[in-house]
C-alpha cells in the first residue's frame, strides 16, 4: 500500500511542476503569441485568427527597414563587443589570481544595478557637457563640444556595447579559466612560441565562450528598447521601440505581438546557432 | 665533431642545482648525471622535490643556483620552447580541440614542417604507440591508456634525445599501469631515447629503470641500479622504501676486512659482506625478508627467535618473529613447502642469513 502511494508521488510532483511552469510561463506566453494572429478594429481587438499582421510586417517597407537596421546594429554591437570583451577577458586572465577575482567582481557588479541608471550614466558620458567631450576638449582634439555622440544610432551602439560588455567578458573569461595550465605548458614544451600558443591553443579553446557571449549580446541588443529610447533620438528608432510603440502608443497589441514573434524567431535561431558554435565537436 | 659524440660525457649533467620557493628550499643543491640512452627514474615520496626537479630541467621552474648541461650546452637560461627535449605531463595535457593526429603533429607544425613529411612522421609515431586506428578521435573520446600513448607520441615526434615523464602512470588503474610500464619500457628500449621518469611508486621504479635516483627532502639519498638499491641500500629510508626490511640496530663495527665487516649487535655478532658506509649517526644492519632461511642449514649468521605468527599466502609463507631479549621484530618470507609443517607459534627457531644477503646502512635521524 505504501509502495503504491510512493509510486503515485512522482506523477503528483510532476503535475505540480508542470502546473507552475504552465501557469506562470507557458500560458502567458501562448496567450501573448496568440495575439499576433488577431487584429484590431477601432483600437479594440477582434478575436478572429488571421495572418494579416505578418503580411503587413513583411510588405511594409518601414517595418522591414527598422527590422534589418536593428539586426545590423545588434550584429555590429556583437562584433565590437567580441573584440572588446575578448581583450578584457584576456587581460583579466593574465593577472595574478587575487587581482583576477577582484576584476571579475568589479565587472559583474554593474549587472546588479538598474538598467535605466546605467543608460542615464551613459547619457551623461556622451552628452555635450559629458565626460567624453570634456576629455576630447582637454586633449585639444576638438575645439567645441561635439553633439554627435548622443541621440543617434551611434549613441545606441556605444551605450549597448558598454552596458552589455559583462555578458561578453564573463563567458570568455570562464572558458579561458578552464584551460589547464599544463596544456599551455605542453604547447610551450613542444616548441610553440607565444603567438603560436595563442593562435593554436588559447584562441580555439576560448572562442566557444566568445560565441556564447556574442549570442547574449545580439539577442539582448536586438530586442532592447530602453537604450534606443533614451539615447537614440530619431535615428535610433529600433525594432524594440517599434514593438513598444505598438503596445504603449498605438494600442495595436496584435501587431505588436506579431512583431515580437518575428524577433523571437530570430532570437531562437541565433541561440540555436550559438549552441552549435559554443559547443564544438571536441567538447561533446 | 660535437661534444655529443663523446661517449664519456653524460647526456644531461646537473651540477649544484638548487631551487628555492621564497625562503624554503625545494631542492638542495644536487648533482645528477643522466647517461645517453638510459631509463633513469627519480623516485621519492610526495614533497621530496622530484617534480620540481623535473620541471626545472624542463624549464618551467627557474633554479636559484647551479647548472644544467645538456649535450655540452648550459641550458639554464634557455626558454622552454627552445629546450631540445619534451615532456609527458602527469595529466597528459593533450590539446582538447585537436584530434589525436593533430595533437601528435603539433611539435612539427609549430616548426613549419611540410604537410607530406608531417603526415609520414605522425604515421610513424602513431605506429610506435599503436594508435594508427584512432587518429581522428578527440582526447575526450579516448581511454586513459590511449591518452597516455597519444601524449608519448606527441613528445616523441620531434625525435628528442631526452624525454621527461612526470608521473605519467599515476592516473591509471593498477592493471593498466602494469601494462603501460611494459609498454613504456619497450618503447624506450627500441627508440634508444633517454627517459627521465618521475614516480613515487617504488615497484614501478624497480621494474622499469636502468638506474634509480632516490630523492628525499630535496636531497639525493642514493643513486644506483634497482639491484643496488634493493640489496645495498645506504640508509634506512631507502631500505624501507623498497619493500619490507628487517633492521637490527645499533651496530658497532668490531673488525673490518678487505671485503667483509664483523659487527656486534644486541642480537649477537654478524658478518656482513662489503665495507661499512661512512656514517655520522651510527649504523644499522638490514636484512630482506626473503634472505632468511629457517632450520638446521648452516649459515654464517644465526639468530634464535620466537615465532609470533605464521601467515600462508600461497607460494610464500610469512613468519613473524621476535627476539626474546630485545624488542626487535622480524618478518621472514619463505617459499611454501607442501611437505613441511609450518612453525608453531611460541616455539623458538634458529634462522640464518648469509653475509651477502644483508647490508650495513646509516641509521637515520628519524
Amino acid at each position: 500500500m505504501i509502495a503504491f502511494v510512493a509510486k503515485l508521488r512522482l506523477p503528483a510532483s510532476d503535475c505540480l511542476l508542470w502546473g507552475i511552469l504552465g501557469l506562470f510561463i507557458l500560458i502567458p506566453l501562448a496567450s501573448f503569441l496568440a495575439y499576433g494572429f488577431f487584429y484590431t478594429v477601432d483600437n479594440s481587438v477582434v478575436y478572429r485568427p488571421t495572418l494579416a499582421n505578418f503580411l503587413e510586417i513583411l510588405t511594409n517597407d518601414s517595418y522591414r527597414t527598422t527590422f534589418f537596421k536593428t539586426l545590423r546594429m545588434a550584429l555590429e554591437v556583437s562584433v565590437i563587443n567580441l573584440f572588446l570583451g575578448y581583450a578584457t577577458a584576456y587581460f583579466i586572465w593574465l593577472r595574478p589570481p587575487t587581482m583576477r577575482n577582484f576584476l571579475v567582481i568589479a565587472l559583474a557588479v554593474p549587472l546588479l544595478m538598474s538598467y535605466i541608471i546605467k543608460i542615464y550614466a551613459m547619457r551623461g558620458v556622451l552628452g555635450t557637457n559629458g565626460l567624453l567631450n570634456s576629455v576630447l576638449l582637454a586633449l585639444g582634439i576638438v575645439d567645441d563640444p561635439v553633439s554627435t555622440f548622443l541621440f543617434n544610432l551611434t549613441a545606441v551602439r556605444i551605450t549597448l556595447s558598454v552596458v552589455l560588455l559583462p555578458f561578453m567578458v564573463l563567458p570568455i573569461y570562464i572558458s579561458l579559466e578552464r584551460i589547464p595550465n599544463s596544456v599551455l605548458q605542453a604547447a610551450e614544451d613542444l616548441g610553440a612560441h607565444q603567438i603560436q600558443t595563442f593562435t593554436r591553443v588559447i584562441l580555439p579553446l576560448s572562442l566557444p565562450g566568445g560565441m556564447v557571449g556574442a549570442m547574449f549580446t545580439f539577442v539582448l541588443a536586438s530586442g532592447d528598447f530602453l537604450a534606443p529610447e533614451l539615447v537614440g533620438g530619431i535615428e535610433g528608432f529600433t525594432y524594440g521601440r517599434l514593438i513598444f510603440s505598438q503596445f504603449g502608443l498605438a494600442f495595436n497589441w496584435p501587431l505588436g505581438a506579431a512583431l515580437s514573434i518575428l524577433l523571437m524567431i530570430v532570437a531562437l535561431a541565433v541561440i540555436y546557432m550559438a549552441r552549435r558554435l559554443g559547443n564544438p565537436k571536441w567538447q561533446r | 665533431m660535437t661534444m655529443a659524440s663523446n661517449p664519456e660525457l653524460p647526456l644531461l649533467r646537473i651540477r649544484g642545482l638548487g631551487v628555492r620557493f621564497g625562503s624554503s628550499r625545494a631542492i638542495n643543491p644536487l648533482d645528477l648525471d643522466v647517461q645517453d640512452g638510459e631509463f633513469l627514474t627519480i623516485l621519492g615520496p610526495s614533497g621530496s622535490g622530484k617534480t620540481t626537479l623535473l620541471r626545472t630541467i624542463a624549464g618551467f621552474q627557474i633554479p636559484s643556483e647551479g647548472e644544467i648541461v645538456f649535450d655540452g650546452q648550459d641550458i639554464v637560461g634557455l626558454p622552454v620552447n627552445q629546450r631540445p627535449f619534451n615532456t609527458v605531463f602527469q595529466d597528459y595535457a593533450l590539446f582538447p580541440h585537436m584530434t589525436v593526429r593533430e595533437n601528435v603533429g603539433f611539435g612539427l607544425r609549430v616548426r613549419g614542417t611540410c604537410q607530406k613529411q608531417l603526415r609520414a612522421r605522425v604515421d610513424t609515431a602513431l605506429g610506435i604507440v599503436g594508435l594508427e586506428e584512432l587518429g581522428t578521435r578527440y582526447p575526450s573520446q579516448l581511454s586513459g591508456g590511449q591518452q597516455q600513448r597519444t601524449a608519448l607520441a606527441r613528445a616523441m615526434i620531434c625525435e628528442p634525445r631526452l624525454i621527461l615523464l612526470d608521473e605519467p602512470l599515476a592516473a591509471l588503474d593498477a592493471a593498466l599501469r602494469r601494462q603501460m610500464q611494459n609498454f613504456l619500457k619497450s618503447v624506450q628500449r627500441q627508440s634508444r631515447i633517454t627517459f627521465l621518469f618521475v614516480t613515487h611508486d617504488q615497484s614501478e621504479a624497480i621494474t622499469m629503470s636502468d638506474r634509480i635516483c632516490v630523492l628525499r627532502r630535496g636531497c639525493v639519498e642514493q643513486i644506483g641500479t634497482p639491484r643496488e638499491l634493493y640489496y645495498r641500500p645506504k640508509s634506512k629510508f631507502v631500505a624501507s622504501f623498497f619493500g619490507d626490511s628487517n633492521i637490527i640496530d645499533p651496530c658497532e663495527v668490531k673488525e673490518t676486512f678487505e671485503n667483509a665487516t664483523v659487527v656486534s649487535t644486541p642480537l649477537g655478532t654478524f658478518t656482513v659482506a662489503g665495507t661499512p658506509p661512512e656514517s655520522c649517526s651510527g649504523l644499522s644492519l638490514t636484512i630482506r625478508p626473503e634472505a632468511f632461511r629457517i632450520g638446521s642449514e648452516r649459515a654464517a649468521n644465526i639468530i634464535k627467535l620466537e615465532v609470533v605468527a605464521v601467515t600462508f599466502v600461497g607460494s610464500e609463507t610469512i613468519t613473524e618473529l621476535r627476539h626474546r631479549g630485545t624488542s626487535h621484530a622480524f618478518k621472514i618470507k619463505t617459499r611454501s613447502d607442501p611437505a613441511a609443517h609450518p612453525p608453531v607459534t611460541g616455539s623458538v627457531l634458529e634462522v640464518g642469513f648469509d653475509p651477502v644477503e644483508c647490508a650495513l646502512i646509516n641509521r637515520d635521524e628519524t
